[in-house]
This record gives C-alpha cells, structure tokens and sequence, in this order.
C-alpha cells in the first residue's frame, strides 16, 4: 500500500512540475493569441488611454443613437463636454452587466490615471429574464481567461467549461422558475401572486382598443414590460448585488471615485401600457438601490424618470436607447453628480435640443421646402415666388419634419395657415394634406378639402386649418404637410404657416 | 453505494426521469424471478411480453410517439380529415435507448434459460443504472457485467493507471478531435449553399472523422471510469476506418450494439440458416431497425437501410469474386478497400448528420452544382488538422491495442512525453464551444 502511495505521490508530482512547465510555454507563447480569440473584450479596457481620468463603462445605451440625432455621440462623449480639461474614456459591451463590469474593470492597468469610474446600474439587469439570459453563457466565457489565476488554470477552466454554461432550454427554464418562485410583496392587495400570473393575465386579457377590440402589439409590448420591470430585488440573493458589491470593493482597493449610473426606464409608457402597480415596482426597485449603495458610499445618480417617452429609440421592445435628448439629460446629470470631485474643471453645457414647433415658407429666400420645380414666379402674395400646382404639378411645396423631436406636450395640435389662389372653381380632389410615416408608426394621411369658391378665383385667399393630431403619429420619423392638386386647376400657395401647438 | 452514485449521476441531468429507470428496473427485476419460477417456456411468455411491453412501450412513448403521431396526423391530412393526434411535449430521457436495450437482453437471456435471474435487486438495479456506460454504452451484457459488479475489487495502481490513460486519450478525441471538427462541420451543414463544392466534401468526410471520435472518445471515457473501479466494460470500437468492407465495419464501430442486434434480432429471425431471399430480408430488418434506434427520424431509416443495401451488395460481389481474402492486414488491397469503405461510410453518414432527407440531398446537389462558387470557406485550424492526423495515426496503431496497453508498455519517458502532449492539447487546444456528446441524444 505505501509503495502504491509513493508511486502515485511521485507521478503527481512530476504531473506538477510539468504543468508548471505547460503554464510557462502557454503563457508565453499561447496565451495572448487565446485572449484576443476568447476575451475580445480585454482589448476594449487595453485601449483605455493612459491619460483617463474619468471611466465610464456600459452597455449599448452608451453609443446607440436615433438616426435624425444631430448629435450622435455617446453618453461618455457627451460627458467631456462638461470636463473639456479631463479625459473622459469609456468601456461599452452591448447586453453586458455588473458580472461583466467587474471583470473588466479588474482588468485596468493600476497604473492608469482613471480617478472616477462610472459604471452603468441598469434596472432591467436584476430581473430574472436578463440574469437567465440565453446570451448569459456567450458573456461569461468571454470572462473565463481574465480570471485572477495562472494562465493555464484559465485556460483549462475554458477548455472543461468551468464557467455558466447552459442551452438555451435550460436558461428559459431557468427563468420561469424564478419567475413562478418569487411572490409579489404589495403593502396593498395586488391580484396577481407572481410575475408569471400577471404576464398571463394581460396576454389573455390584452389592451383594448376604443373599439373594445385587442391591439395585440400593445398587449405584447405591456407583457414585456410585465416581464422585464415585474419583480423586487432581494439584496441577498441577487447575483447583481453581489457583483456591484465586488466593484465596491475594487474601487476602494484602487481609490477612484464610484458613481453608479441608473439608467432612465420608459417610466411614461409602463404606466400607460400597465399601470401603476408597475411604476411602484420600478420606483421600489429604485429606491432600494439607491439606498443599499447609498450606505456603501456609492454616489447613485437616478436618471430611472429622467427621460421622457418619445427619446426611447425603441418603440416594441423595452432598452434603454436613447435619442440625442435622452442622452444629454444622461451626461448632464452625471456631470453635476461628479461635480463635486472636479469643481474646477467643470464647464456648464446647456442641454440643447434643436427642435421647432413654428414653420414659416414664403418660396423666397432659397427656402423651397421639397419640390424644386413647384417653385414659380408666375406671381406671389409675398415676394418674388410661390409654390404652383396643377396641370401634372400634383405637389406643392412641402413641410417635412422629424416631429417626433417635438416634445409631445407641444403637439397636440397643427395650425396649417396659406394663402392660397385659384386660376378656376377648385377641383374636388385638391386637398391640403397631413401625412406621417415611420417604422414604428403605421403609414397616416389625412386630407382636407379646400373649400374656395369660384367667385373668390384669382384672388388670394388665406387659408386656415386646425387639427388634432392623433398620438399614433407623435413618434413618426417624418410629418409631411403640403397641398395635393391633381386637377387642370392652376392653384398657388404661399406664405405657408405650419405651427404644432399645445 | 456503487448504485447510489449511478442514480445521483443520472439525476444531475433530470431527476424526475430516475423514476423511469426505476420503473424500468423493478419491471425486469420481477419479470426475470418470475419468468425463472416456470418450468415452460408457454408459461414464462408473459412475463417476457410484460418486460417486452414496458421496455418499449417507454422507449416509444419517449422517442417514437411524436414521429409515429405526425406521420400518420400526415397521413389523415392525406385522406382529407381535419384530426389531428396530438404531439408529446417530454424531453427524451438522456440513454433512454442504451438502458432499455441493456435490460431487455436480461429478460430475453432469461427467458431462453440463458441466463438465471437475479435475486439481489441492488445489484440488478447496478447493472440497469452503471454509470459510466449509463447514458451512451457500451450496452453491456448481465452476464459480463454483474459478475464483476459482485466482486470485490481492491484498488490497484495498474487499474488506476490504465483508467486514466483510456480518460486521457478519451478527453483528448473528444475534446481536442471531436469539438473542433463540430465546429467547422456544423457550419457546413448549416448551410452548404455558401460553400463550394470541395469544402462541402471536406466538411462531410470530417464528420466521419467527428462522429467517431465524438463516440470513441465517450465510449473509452467509460471503459477507463470503470476500469479505476476494476470493472472491464467490453470495447465499443476497434478501428473501424479500416474496415474492408461494411460487415467488417459493423463489426468494428459500435460493436455493443451490432452484437445485440445480431444476438436478438438477427438470430432469432434465423441469422443465415434460412434461404438467401429471407436472409437478405432478415439483414434489411436488422440494418432499418439498427437505424430507427437511433432516432425517430425517416433519415435514420434510410441511413440504416443503405447501410442494409451496400452490406448485401458487397457481401454477393464478395461471394462471387472472393476479393477481400486475397489481401493481408495493411497491404494495398487492404487499404484499398478500407478507403472504399470509408467513402461509403462517409457518404451514408450525410444522412445520419442531416436533420431531415430534403436536407442531406441537398448536401449532395450543392457537392454537384456549387463547383467554386462559394461566399464563405472551410477554416480549419491547422492545430487541429495536426491533430487529426495524429488521430489517423494512432488510431492505425491501435489496430490490434487499446490505447492503455499500448502506452503502458513505451519507457518512461516516451509514456510521459506523450501524456504531456495529449494533457496540453486537452487543456490549450480544445474546442470551447458546447458540443455535447453526440450519442447522449439517442
């Protein structure tokens, strides 16, 4: 028995040895092409400049812009503006989370001058759908050789998948179960006992339009919302917590100032699609969060209502996407959050937004408004030009605008004023025309009749509507309004007015 | 605590399906006393139809229910009536088909009065619920296996040693071999269109290298988990590239399932003692049914039936013309043959590997009609291309040896320089990727 024990002793021991000698060979000649295979991301936090100051890690919310965004540039970007002296950096990994963050983090050279590093806190990332995602497994290996441990331990842990690795079946079910296992605690009586009954609940129910008929894409937009805002935080077992916990703990091993950044839900449309027992969660969620780290010396900024419902890029699913305004609200309010360690390189930056709600084209001064060859001097109420229409010339000159940049609280209306002159009687065709269109709005045109009558021919006559627009059209790419003439009819517009109201 | 480990092992998967080994287990436990208190034949059969029923029954429920109910919900369709039977929504049990085939040669060697009943429930339950061989084979024989599960094994170094080596080179088929050749193979069956005609040939001949070592890899890891218990599990494969022909394959790749094949159904139809028509019949039975045990699947039947088709047609060629005695191990003949049989194999495999029949053929429309024309290529990394031909190589020189004797018997220092190269290749150059063991699913 002890010769079988030495013998076996001493082939561990020569095992070890030349693993010892397997980690050096690795190491030096494996080990870097394996990192930039495997863990892509180590890249991103090597390109971190020496000279950063301030760090600001996320996800996508970071860097996604709308597309008629006049100024694209993210969240972090943004944020220099306020520190036009210091370096502001960023780290983005689309899905990521604190798991995430804090590997990556670790990864920092100690050496960097990064004295604040913002770290992304997205509510959704607590719930139980995001946690048991099915993009979980894909994240975690990226992680694996970035783990404080030789190299060849890393490397083995990647080859034998000592990391979470689940199918995609065993994640949902995963997620399921939690859904099902955690009871809603409501200091008043809520129907439903679990997120899961409340999910079932509106996809049987549904939203009704006025008709009383379901919108079944409203009906599955509230269910996500259901989904991914429907649960209470347990700090104790939330793996979230645990991993804001270790970047806590990092931070203060490394000195910088932490700021958690709570990132801006669509508050405006949990309410509208749900209700009010969803904001209450989300509002407890937050509380809770800003509390717990609060106590952990953490500066939070709460941007949870921060940004209003049409800066929310993505209209059927939930994320925290911002358009260009959504996105400053963001920087502007994590540059005063860190004022306080920077008082003398802060720079206040105004949160421009460039929209308007008053249009005025009198086809002089080069503004033409869409169809060039509308434009005519054949006479005009103002000016030398008008916009003529008639005889193959359907359209007249047009007002087209990204309304959806328009605060919806400032157009609930449009004013269309025109001074409009007939050769002849106006053919019963010809209509002043509103039309919107979108991918996340269905295709709208509405068109009013011009009610001129012939005796008032050849004359300039004003021309005044007032609609109601429908809210289906506020989050429209395009708003277009312009005159539509398919008549023999020569009619000319001028001195057109378009003026969206409260 | 052997059985306790088996159970606890199969649970880690799914823990509610233990209950159907159980299930299973106390079926054929109680059938086999049973069927050996008869003195007639006649009054055992029932006992052989209760085992015979529940075996199968559960193996269809689980495996063949839905692709019986959709065929013949097909078939309704056909004739014009809207019913529909409905379809199953269980998770196949992970080696459902490996332990049900184990038990059922217990009830039929029973029945036969080839084998007598166990009275000891645990070790009868043992040899249901092995754990190594569990969940893909080898499908052992009672008559090996329980012996060795009485015995009392002291631990010895030798067993040690030689378990370890068998899980070495195990771990490094699988994982160094088989994963990375998942990779590039999935992509292509993903989507031959994209890829020209040669990477489509290349992508389909390493699947026969991928199956095999997927296979080969788990089976040894088996056969090596038992062997540091002092158990011997029989050989599931021996070389089976080299095969001459394909009876000569079968009787090299997956033995433990053609011996069963041969041992309860092909002999019980009467084997070759029958007129030549009916044998060929009786070799397309086994070949079709060989094919539906792996899987519910019309792509499995045809796999399995041309398997049945090439084996009759090589075995008529080969009594006419005696061709294959002529040829000595390894000569040019030899190989010559092997390499016929391995296009053979490798082309029948494209319907094992496509998830339905329009899908394998047009695997090949796509080898005939893409010539070049490609938007993406074949990448296979030249480590495992290394690697692979390391394969090739040793699995040549384990023609007649398994891989522990053989490395059991090289110096010291060759020994330990090749379990240097196979534990570096294991740990640096493995796939990363999740392929699970591609047997599991059967």
């Amino acid at each position: 028995m002890l010769k079988m024990v030495i013998k076996i002793g001493s082939r561990l021991a020569l095992l070890g040895i030349i693993l010892v000698v397997m980690n050096w060979i690795y190491t030096r000649f494996f080990f870097e092409k394996d990192l930039e295979t495997f863990a892509p991301d180590l890249r991103k936090v090597r390109v971190v400049p020496q000279n950063t100051n301030i760090l600001y890690i996320g996800e996508s919310s970071n860097y996604t812009y709308r597309e008629d965004d006049l100024d694209k540039r993210s969240i972090s970007d943004l944020m220099n503006d306020y520190f036009p002296n210091l370096h502001v950096s960023d780290v983005t990994k689309p899905a990521s989370h604190s798991g995430i963050y804090k590997v990556l983090l670790a990864q920092l050279p100690t050496d960097s001058q990064i004295s604040t590093v913002i770290v992304t806190l997205n509510l959704r990332s607590f719930n139980a759908q995001w946690i048991y995602s099915d993009l979980e497994t894909q994240l975690q290996k990226t992680t694996v050789l970035l783990r404080p441990f030789p190299p060849l331990v890393n490397r083995f842990m990647l080859s034998f998948k000592g990391y979470d690795i689940k199918s995609d079946d065993e994640r949902i079910q995963q997620f399921i179960k939690k859904w099902e296992r955690d009871e809603f605690h409501f200091p008043y009586r809520f129907p439903f006992k679990n997120v899961k009954e409340w999910d079932n609940w509106m996809a049987v129910n549904g939203i009704k339009d006025e008709n009383g008929v379901i919108d079944f894409d409203r009906t599955a937009l509230a269910c996500h919302y259901i989904k991914a805002y429907g649960f209470q935080i347990d700090t104790l077992e939330n793996p979230r917590i645990k991993d804001f916990n270790d970047i806590i703990n990092l931070a203060k091993k490394r000195s910088w100032h932490l700021v958690f950044n709570l990132m801006a839900e669509n508050t405006e449309k949990a309410r509208e699609l749900v209700g009010d027992d969803l904001l209450f969660l989300m509002e407890q969620n937050r509380d809770l969060l800003n509390s717990y780290f609060s106590r952990r010396g953490v500066v939070i900024v709460d941007n949870l209502e921060a940004v209003a419902d049409q800066e929310f890029i993505d209209r059927n699913w939930t994320t925290e996407h911002y358009a260009e305004h959504g996105r400053k609200i963001i920087a502007a309010n994590l540059a005063k959050a860190i004022l306080q360690y920077y008082p003398n390189e802060y720079s206040a930056v105004g949160i421009s937004y460039d929209y308007e709600t008053y249009f005025f084209n009198d086809c002089d001064n080069g503004e033409t408004w869409g169809p060039d060859q509308s434009i005519s001097s054949d006479r005009a109420f103002s000016g030398k030009y008008s916009s003529k229409t008639g005889n193959g010339l359907k359209y007249s000159s047009a007002l087209v605008y990204p309304i959806r940049r328009i605060p919806d609280s400032l157009k609930r209306e449009v004013r269309i004023h025109a001074m409009i002159y007939q050769e002849s009687a106006i053919h019963d065709d010809v209509r002043m025309v509103i039309q919107a269109e979108g991918e996340s709005v269905d295709d709208f045109w509405r068109g009013f009749e011009i009610n001129i009558p012939e005796e008032e021919s050849r004359k300039w006559i004003p021309y005044e509507i007032i609609f109601t627009l429908p809210k289906e059209i506020y989050n429209a790419n395009e708003i277009k309004i312009y005159l539509y003439n398919p008549s023999l009819t020569t009619i000319y517009l001028d001195d057109m007015e378009v003026e969206f109201l409260e | 605590m052997l059985l306790a480990a088996s159970y606890i092992f199969y649970m880690a998967w799914k823990v509610e399906y233990i209950f159907l080994i159980a299930f299973s287990t106390m079926i054929d436990y109680f059938s086999g006393i049973m069927m050996e208190k008869q003195t007639e034949k006649k009054s055992r059969r029932p006992y052989l139809i209760l085992s015979l029923l529940t075996n199968l029954g559960l193996l269809f429920s689980f495996k063949y229910f839905n692709f019986t109910s959709s065929n013949l919900n097909s078939l309704i369709h056909f004739m014009g009536l809207n019913k529909d039977i409905p379809l199953m929504n269980f998770l196949l049990p992970v080696g459902i088909s490996f332990y049900t085939f184990q038990t059922l040669s217990y009830s039929i060697d029973v029945y036969y009065g080839r084998q007598k009943a166990e009275k000891h429930l645990g070790y009868f339950a043992l040899y249901v619920a092995f754990f190594p061989q569990l969940v893909a084979g080898p499908i052992e024989r009672f008559s090996r296996l329980t012996p060795q599960l009485k015995m009392r094994h002291d631990f010895t170094y030798e067993n040690l040693a030689n378990g370890l080596r068998l899980i070495l080179y195990g771990l490094f088929i699988k994982m160094v071999i088989a994963d990375n050749l998942s990779a590039v193979v999935d992509k292509i069956y993903a989507d031959p269109s994209q890829y020209s005609s040669i990477d489509i040939i290349k992508g389909v001949g390493l699947y026969s290298f991928q199956i095999y070592s997927d296979f080969y890899g788990y089976s040894i890891i088996a056969i090596g988990s038992a062997l540091i218990m002092g158990i011997h599990i029989m050989d599931n494969f021996r070389t089976p590239y080299l095969a001459k022909n394909i009876s000569e394959f079968w009787q090299r790749w997956h033995i433990s399932l053609s011996t069963w094949f041969r041992d309860y159904l092909y002999y019980p139809l009467g084997g070759n003692r029958v007129v030549r028509q009916r044998w060929m019949i009786n070799i397309l039975i086994v070949f079709v049914v060989s094919g539906i045990w792996h899987g519910a699947n019309w792509n499995f039947l045809i796999w399995g039936a041309l398997y049945g088709i090439i084996y009759l047609i090589e075995k008529l060629i080969n009594d006419s013309f005696k061709l294959e005695k002529k040829h000595k191990p390894y000569s040019f003949g030899h190989l010559a043959l092997a390499a016929k049989t391995f296009i053979f194999v490798t082309i029948i495999w494209v319907f094992f590997r496509s998830q339905s029949f329009t899908e394998a053929i047009a695997v090949f429309k796509f080898i005939l009609t893409n010539g070049n024309t490609a938007t993406e290529t074949l990448n296979l990394p030249i480590s495992t291309l290394i690697f692979l031909a390391i394969f090739i190589i040793s699995d040549v020189i384990l023609y007649n040896y398994r891989f522990d004797k053989w490395s059991g018997n090289l110096p010291f220092v060759i020994r330990w320089s090749v379990y240097s190269v196979l534990i570096f290749a294991i740990i640096v150059f493995a796939g990363v990727d999740n392929f699970p063991f591609i047997y599991f699913q059967f």
